[in-house]
């Protein structure tokens, strides 16, 4: 019974850290560029399908191809922002929105073109016996997903409190006109909040294709996920992607464990409707006065 | 305007005619469909042009396909009476969904109308008793008048049914729109502050567009229902949404004839592409990006901007004064207008305004100042209504106001111009002024919506209203042009103007001449003379000290939230605590 329940919750926590690492992109290029990324899922895709490619067909080494394919899923981002993005800043938030829904349709099916709908697995590196600890049972990528996401979190935060970048970056989030006065360059700290948000995305991508399936749609319920996450920590704010992501994975496995799995997949929303009846503006977002 | 009813002409007469111009079944379905995201997106447009959008309108399509449906099913029920029930119903379940997310604003309103959406389309699939899950629910019975021999069978009685379906759609939202409703949403989504302190109630029109929005999409789905007598949870799917989303933007959003345009375009442009057969969706997925890259502001403003070189608006005629309100305003309460008592707001544990007590007198002028970060600010919005006091009460003609939402607030007859931007910035300037008449309108919304007499009258009223404000302000001449592209200080007039216009009997105005000049300010103070002699009381908080000590008849001093002073301008020039307060900030009395 308690062994039942302490195995979904590290079910849950595993793929709650996917999650998080999807709410954390998502939500730094909507608080630093007021854009709702509409192809947050498809860098999820790319993620998986760039593993796939590289490690699976061509052979590369496992992690070397890991590494390779959350790099080329940020320069995707970084292009999308120079060639689209940035040429729709000072258009109204719905704009650059539909702009992204425009390019997940894209890059949806420019996937379906190149690798065909069909669901792949990757045949990783990792012994598919489960290890035991206790009572709880776990495959080994899993804990190898789990351990690399915490690591990616934790870097993530290292980047945006440590670094010249990051320091960029929250002078942006704060005020985008006064950052330009003080000499940050915001054109490269938009480019490389969007790179950066979408190798977070493309990282997940990878690490969960690793552990699940891989095809070209998978980007559609992770993306509605990573908005659920975002939505209950508050708009822009990164420890709540953190924390609504691993909540978001909890909740779900748990959901999937003692209520149904078939709405599963709901928990995430009702959640939400749950929590904004109780808070309008997430977990940890504030409310703002006119003047 | 006649060029305007030619056309419309012409187009009816060829949507009447064309399926007896030899197209087929094919072509008439295509058209059916148009019409069908319609109705989808003219309820889309509805709410955007409070500068909402949903993505969640799969959602009410599907309840409104399947409510129809199964009461057809189960009840046997003819669809020409459960068709307007799944509309109603799909409406009160907007209402429900209203209530919970009408609060929320711009991204967030949006992810959870797709999240919304999400959870619908799950129940859809699971709730097996119900729907039949994915295997879909057939034999939903084709649309009829109660008997066999009503019943709509080929593709031109359903063509013919969606012409009027479509046709009631545009004269409601057309309505809508080009009415007062429409101004309010548009004000809403330009500065919903400004808006609520006019008397707008952003929640009720958000609300009303949000009501009607899901009851045409329930009509579309029930439409689609008794069309194509099988349902399944795919109606749900993101695809769906995202079609809709592109044909209300690609069109023009916020006109009323944007989403007619952007749904022909987008259900005929797949067709085509389909030659291209695989590259078909990448095809259209680029056509799309090139589109909101390159025509954001939809299809129809480009169309607009095509068709004629931009016309003049039509100069304010000079029609009889109808400006500020006369002495008819009835003595209510005695002599004090606006009592606040014992006010104090709290931020965590900093009092930003303290136990604040002051009485503005009936036509009196008083100036609440003090160094920056003395709460000035703070207690104009207790006053207003947009933060509610830890303690303390306000009493505007000796009722307790306390607690009421701004736009009541406004109602009342209390009215505030704001420190940053007073105006609508979109909107020529004619029309900041005429959307601020709105707590005026006494005209019902059936009224509005059928273009009775007395609704014309009214809005004929207003606009002379409106037109005479900005003749007070010395802005006539300026009636068609953008707010946003007046000076500044021609702005602060247009935002006193916009004041001016829901006839407060209470005035409250936010540093009026910040950013004005010597010449502008002077103006300014014989505006509000003029203002106070017409009855009205006036509460302003400047930092300009000749305004201060030239206009008002008392002064009330704030210091970190404390009032420290109160009395006439000489009084206040020559109190030791004032003075000892404002050392840090330099001689600001200096040129008083």
């Amino acid at each position: 019974m308690l062994a039942e329940l302490v195995q979904h919750l590290v079910n849950g926590l595993i793929v709650g850290g996917g999650y998080a690492l999807m709410g954390i992109g998502l939500t730094l290029i909507f608080g630093i560029m007021r854009v709702v990324n509409f192809a947050h899922g498809e860098f999820f895709m790319l993620g998986a399908f760039f593993l796939f490619t590289l490690f699976s067909l061509w052979g590369v080494n496992f992690f070397l191809a890991s590494a390779l394919s959350v790099l080329g899923v940020g320069v995707v981002g970084a292009v999308v922002e120079r060639l689209v993005l940035r040429r729709l800043r000072s258009e109204p938030i719905e704009i650059p929105m539909l702009a992204t829904v425009a390019l997940s349709v894209i890059l949806q099916n420019a996937a379906i073109l190149l690798w065909d709908p069909s669901p792949k697995t990757i045949k990783h590196v990792f012994s598919p016996l489960p290890l035991t600890l206790g009572p709880i049972h776990m495959v080994s990528i899993r804990i190898f997903a789990g351990l690399v996401a915490v690591a990616l979190i934790v870097g993530s935060h290292l980047l945006i409190q440590k670094t010249r970048i990051g320091r960029a970056m929250r002078a942006t989030f704060q005020d985008t006109d006064m950052a330009r006065l003080a000499g940050v360059d915001v054109d490269k700290v938009y480019m490389f909040t969007f790179a950066f948000g979408a190798a977070l995305a493309g990282a997940s991508g990878a690490l969960l294709g690793a552990v699940f399936w891989v095809y070209p749609a998978m980007g559609d319920l992770a993306a509605l996920k990573s908005f659920a996450v975002v939505i209950m920590g508050g708009l822009g704010n990164f420890l709540g992607a953190i924390v609504g992501g691993l909540l978001l994975g909890v909740s779900e496995s748990l959901g999937a464990g003692y209520i149904s799995s078939g709405y599963k997949d709901a928990i995430g929303f009702v959640l939400i409707i749950l929590l904004l009846l109780w808070r309008p503006q997430g977990l940890f977002g504030k409310k703002v006065l006119p003047r | 305007m006649r060029s305007r009813v030619t056309w419309g002409a012409v187009i009816a007469v060829v949507v009447l005619a064309l399926p007896f111009l030899g197209v087929d079944d094919y072509f008439l379905h295509l058209l059916i469909m148009t019409g069908l995201f319609f109705l989808l997106t003219a309820g889309m447009n509805l709410l955007l042009a409070a500068g909402q959008l949903t993505l969640g309108h799969t959602a009410f399509f599907g309840i409104g396909a399947y409510a129809s449906g199964l009461l057809a099913i189960h009840f046997g029920l003819s669809p020409l009476w459960t068709l307007p029930a799944a509309a109603a119903f799909t409406g009160f379940v907007g209402y429900l969904l209203g209530r919970l997310t009408l609060k929320l604003r711009g991204a967030y309103f949006v992810l959870v109308t797709v999240g919304f959406a999400e959870v619908i389309r799950l129940v859809a699939t699971n709730w097996m008793d119900l729907t039949q899950g994915p295997m879909g629910l057939a034999g939903v019975p084709p649309f009829n008048v109660g008997t066999e021999r009503w019943t709509l069978v080929s593709k031109r009685d359903y063509y013919y049914l969606m012409v009027v379906m479509a046709g009631g759609t545009l004269f409601l939202t057309a309505r809508l729109l080009g009415s007062r409703v429409g101004r309010a949403l548009a004000a809403i989504q330009s500065n919903e502050s400004l808006a609520e302190s006019s008397g707008i109630s952003a929640y009720a029109h958000t609300m009303l567009a949000m009501v009607v929005s899901c009851a045409l999409a329930g009509a579309a789905g029930g439409f689609y229902a008794h069309y194509i007598t099988f349902l399944s949870p795919e109606l749900f799917g993101f695809q769906n949404t995202v079609t809709m989303a592109v044909m209300v933007v690609t069109g023009g959003q916020g006109m009323v004839l944007g989403p007619a345009v952007g749904s022909l375009v987008f259900t005929f442009v797949p067709e085509f592409l389909r030659m291209a057969a695989f590259y078909r969706m990448l095809l259209y997925g680029i056509i799309l990006l090139l589109v909101v890259m390159y025509m954001p502001r939809g299809l129809v403003f480009y169309l607009n901007a095509l068709l004629r070189g931009r016309t003049a608006p039509p100069a304010p005629s000079a029609d009889a004064d109808v400006g500020l309100a006369p002495a008819e305003r009835p003595d209510q309460g005695g002599p004090t207008a606006l009592a606040v008592r014992g006010v104090t707001v709290r931020f965590g544990g900093l009092a930003a305004v303290d136990d604040l007590s002051l009485d503005l007198g009936r036509g009196e002028i008083l100036a609440l100042i003090g160094p920056n970060g003395a709460g000035k600010s703070t207690a104009f919005n207790v006053i207003t209504g947009f933060q509610p006091p830890n303690a303390g009460r306000v009493q505007f003609d000796g009722v307790d106001m306390t607690g009421l939402p701004p736009y009541r607030i406004a109602e009342l007859g209390l009215v505030r111009m704001f420190q940053r931007t007073s105006v609508f910035p979109e909107a020529p300037a004619l029309d900041n002024v005429l959307t601020a008449c709105h707590r005026l309108a006494r005209t019902r919304l059936w009224e509005l919506v059928l273009l009775t007499r007395a609704y014309r009258e009214e809005e004929r009223r207003h606009r002379r209203r409106a037109q005479a404000m900005l003749r007070f302000v010395g802005l006539d001449r300026k009636a068609g042009e953008a707010a946003k592209n007046l000076s500044c200080g021609e702005q602060r007039l247009l935002g006193l103007a916009i004041a001016l216009a829901p006839d407060p009997s209470v005035l409250l105005l936010d540093e009026p001449a910040a950013g004005l000049n010597a010449v502008e300010t002077g103006e300014l103070m014989r505006l509000i003379e003029a203002i106070r002699a017409r009855g009205l009381s006036v509460l302003l908080v400047e930092h300009d000290m000749k305004l201060v000590m030239g206009l008002c008849d008392r002064v009330v001093v704030l210091n970190y939230g404390v009032k420290i002073a109160e009395g006439t301008p000489a009084e206040i020039q020559r109190h030791p605590e004032v003075i000892r307060a404002y050392l840090g900030s330099g001689e600001i009395f200096a040129d008083a």
